[in-house]
C-alpha cells in the first residue's frame, strides 16, 4: 500500500503556482528526500500533505486518507519548519505531552534517547539553543510512533556534529519499516540517508529514483582530461556523453556511461589524452543540472 | 483534552508577571481602596454594601477580568507567531479541542484572583458571607469571565505577538473603568454612567454585588454577558478562520 499519494496537485499563493501538478507515490517502508532549491514548492507540499492547507485541485493521500483524516488518527508526526517552542515548560513535560496525545506511542524514554534528550530533560524548552530546539521538535515528531514522519529542511539549525547524530536518530526510526518523507536543499543529506530522490523544482517533479539513478538521469559522471590545443569537435558525439565543456585547457564531458566514454576516447578519438579523470558528478552537479531549466520558467 | 488543560494551567502559572497582575496587584488595590479611601463601616449608596463588600467584588473582578484576558490573548498570538499551535495541528489533538481548552484554562485561573480579594476582605476588613453564599460568588463570577475569555481569543486571533499586551491593556483597563471597578458607577461623569450597564465589567460586577446582598442574579446581567460572549466569540472565530483554515 501506497504511504502516500499525490495526484495532479496544484496550489497557488497570491499569484505564484507554488505547486504544479504534482505527482508523487511513494510506497511504505521507504526513506524519501524532497529535494529542491528555495521557492520549489517543497514546503507547499509539505503543508498539503499535513493537512495544514488545501490543494486548489487535485488530491493527497496518507496510508488511504484524507491528510487531516491521517493526522486526526496518529498516523503522521511532522517536524515543521518554523516553531518555537511553549514558554513555560520543561523538555521534559513539552515530549511528554506530544506523546500522551497519540494512541499507540513509542515508550517516552526511547523517544528522549534518539532526539539525544535525555540529558536536557529538565531544561526550560524555550530557552534552548536551535539545534537543541530542533531535537525537541523531532523528539514531538516521533514521539506517537506515526507510520509517515513528515521533516521539513530539519537540520536549518543544526551544526555539522548534531547534524550526524540527527541522522543517526531519524535512521534508527526508520528502521522499524516506517516511511519517512524530509525536505532538503541539503544534496548530500539526500544522498546518505534517503532510499528515493524526489527532485522537484517549480512546482513539480523533475527527476525521481534512487540517489544513483538521479545521478544518472542527469548525466551521472564527469570524465575530463588535458585537450591542450587539440580540437574539441566530435567529443560530443561519443558514447554516453550527454555534455561538453572546455575550462582552459581542460575538456570535462559529462556522462551517462564513463566507462564507454574513457575507452572511445582512447581507441576512436584520435586525441592525444592526458591527464584523463573520472569522477562521480555528485548529486550537486545532478541537481544543478535537472533544476536550473525550470528555474527560468 | 485534560493533560492539555492541566499543561495549559501550569504554564500559566508558571509566569511571574501573569502571577503578579491577577494576583498580587488586585489584592493590593483592594487594600489600599477600601482602608484608604473609605471611613469604616461606610456604605456605597448605588448597592446599598459596605465600601469593603463593593470593593471586595470590584477588585475580584478586575483580576479575574485581567486573568481571562492575559490567559488567553498574548499567549495565543504568542504561539499563533511562534508556531507552536500549527505544531499541535499536527498532531491528533483537534482545534476545536484546543479552543475548548484555552477557553477553560481561562475560567479556571480567573478564581484564584476572585478567591485572594475574598480572603484579604475576610481577613482585614472583616467580610463576612454564609459559605454557601462564597461558593456561589466565586463559581459565578468565574464562569461571568467567559465574554473576557472570548475577547482575549479574539485578541490573540488578530494582533502581533509583540502587540498583544499593550493590546490587552488598552482594552482592560477603559472596561474595568467604565464597568465601576476602579471606582463606584455613582461616581463616574453622567455619560460613563449610562454606558456602564452595557458593559460586561459592570454586567459581571453587579452579579458579585447582587449575589453579596443575597439577591439572585439579575437576567440583564446575564443577557448582557451572553451577548457579549456570543458576539466576541463569533469574531474570535472568523479571527481563527482566517489565520489557520485559509492557508
Amino acid at each position: 500500500m501506497n504511504a502516500i499519494t499525490f495526484s495532479q496537485v496544484r496550489k497557488a499563493y497570491g499569484g505564484v503556482q507554488a505547486v504544479d501538478g504534482l505527482d508523487l507515490a511513494l510506497p511504505a517502508g521507504q526513506s524519501v528526500a524532497l529535494l529542491g532549491p528555495n521557492g520549489a514548492g517543497k514546503s507547499t507540499s509539505l503543508g498539503m500533505l499535513l493537512g495544514l492547507a488545501r490543494p486548489d485541485s487535485g488530491t493527497i493521500g496518507v496510508f488511504g486518507h484524507d491528510p487531516a483524516e491521517a493526522v486526526a488518527r496518529g498516523l503522521v508526526g511532522a517536524m515543521l519548519q518554523d516553531g518555537s517552542l511553549p514558554e513555560g515548560l520543561t523538555v521534559a513535560e513539552t515530549v511528554s505531552f506530544v506523546h500522551g496525545l497519540y494512541p499507540d506511542p513509542l515508550p517516552l524514554a526511547e523517544v528522549m534517547e534518539l532526539a539525544d534528550l535525555t540529558a536536557l530533560a529538565r531544561r526550560r524548552a524555550s530557552r534552548l539553543s536551535g539545534g537543541q530546539a530542533q531535537r525537541v521538535r523531532f523528539a514531538m515528531a516521533i514521539a506517537g510512533a506515526p507510520r509517515l514522519l513528515v521533516l521539513d529542511e530539519p537540520t536549518a539549525a543544526m551544526d555539522v556534529e548534531s547534524r550526524r547524530a540527527f541522522w543517526a536518530g531519524m535512521r534508527a526510526y526508520a528502521r522499524g519499516g516506517r516511511t519517512v518523507l524530509f525536505a532538503t536543499h541539503h544534496l548530500e543529506e539526500a544522498d546518505e540517508n534517503a532510499d528515493r530522490v524526489v527532485v522537484i523544482a517549480a512546482g513539480r517533479a523533475v527527476a525521481d529514483g534512487t540517489p544513483e539513478e538521479v545521478k544518472r538521469a542527469a548525466g551521472g559522471r564527469t570524465v575530463r582530461f588535458t585537450l591542450g590545443d587539440q580540437p574539441s569537435a566530435g567529443l560530443d558525439l561519443l558514447p554516453g556523453v550527454t555534455g561538453v565543456r572546455i575550462e582552459g585547457a581542460t575538456a570535462v564531458l559529462r556522462t551517462g556511461d564513463s566507462d564507454a566514454t574513457a575507452e572511445a576516447l582512447f581507441t576512436r578519438s584520435g586525441l592525444r589524452i592526458r591527464d584523463l579523470e573520472i569522477g562521480g558528478a555528485g548529486l550537486e552537479e545532478a541537481f544543478l543540472s535537472l533544476t536550473r531549466p525550470a528555474e527560468g520558467a | 483534552m485534560p493533560a492539555y488543560l492541566r499543561l495549559e494551567i501550569l504554564r500559566t502559572l508558571r509566569d511571574r508577571r501573569f502571577l503578579f497582575f491577577t494576583l498580587a496587584f488586585p489584592v493590593c488595590l483592594f487594600l489600599l481602596f477600601s482602608t484608604v479611601f473609605a471611613a469604616p463601616g461606610e456604605t456605597e449608596p448605588g448597592t446599598g454594601l459596605t465600601v469593603a463588600q463593593y470593593m471586595m467584588v470590584a477588585f475580584g473582578s478586575y483580576g479575574a477580568i485581567g486573568a481571562s484576558l492575559n490567559a488567553t490573548g498574548p499567549r495565543l498570538a504568542a504561539e499563533l507567531d511562534g508556531g507552536w499551535l500549527r505544531q499541535l495541528r499536527v498532531t491528533p489533538l483537534a482545534a476545536w479541542k484546543v479552543v475548548t481548552v484555552r477557553i477553560a484554562t481561562a475560567l479556571v485561573l480567573a478564581l484564584p484572583s476572585l478567591a485572594l480579594v475574598a480572603l484579604t476582605a475576610a481577613l482585614t476588613q472583616d467580610v463576612r458571607l454564609p459559605v454557601g453564599r462564597w461558593i456561589a460568588l466565586l463559581v459565578l463570577l468565574s464562569v461571568a469571565t467567559l465574554p473576557f475569555a472570548a475577547l482575549g481569543t479574539l485578541v490573540g486571533a488578530t494582533v502581533k505577538a509583540d502587540t498583544a499586551q499593550p493590546a490587552t491593556l488598552m482594552v482592560y483597563l477603559p472596561m474595568a473603568v467604565v464597568g465601576g471597578l476602579w471606582l463606584p458607577v455613582s461616581q463616574l461623569p453622567d455619560f460613563l454612567r449610562t454606558l456602564a450597564p452595557w458593559t460586561p465589567a459592570n454586567r459581571m460586577a453587579e452579579i458579585g454585588w447582587d449575589l453579596v446582598g443575597g439577591h439572585a442574579p439579575s437576567a440583564a446581567a446575564v443577557a448582557v454577558l451572553a451577548a457579549w460572549t456570543a458576539a466576541f466569540g463569533a469574531l474570535a472565530l472568523l479571527g481563527y478562520r482566517r489565520v489557520t483554515v485559509a492557508s
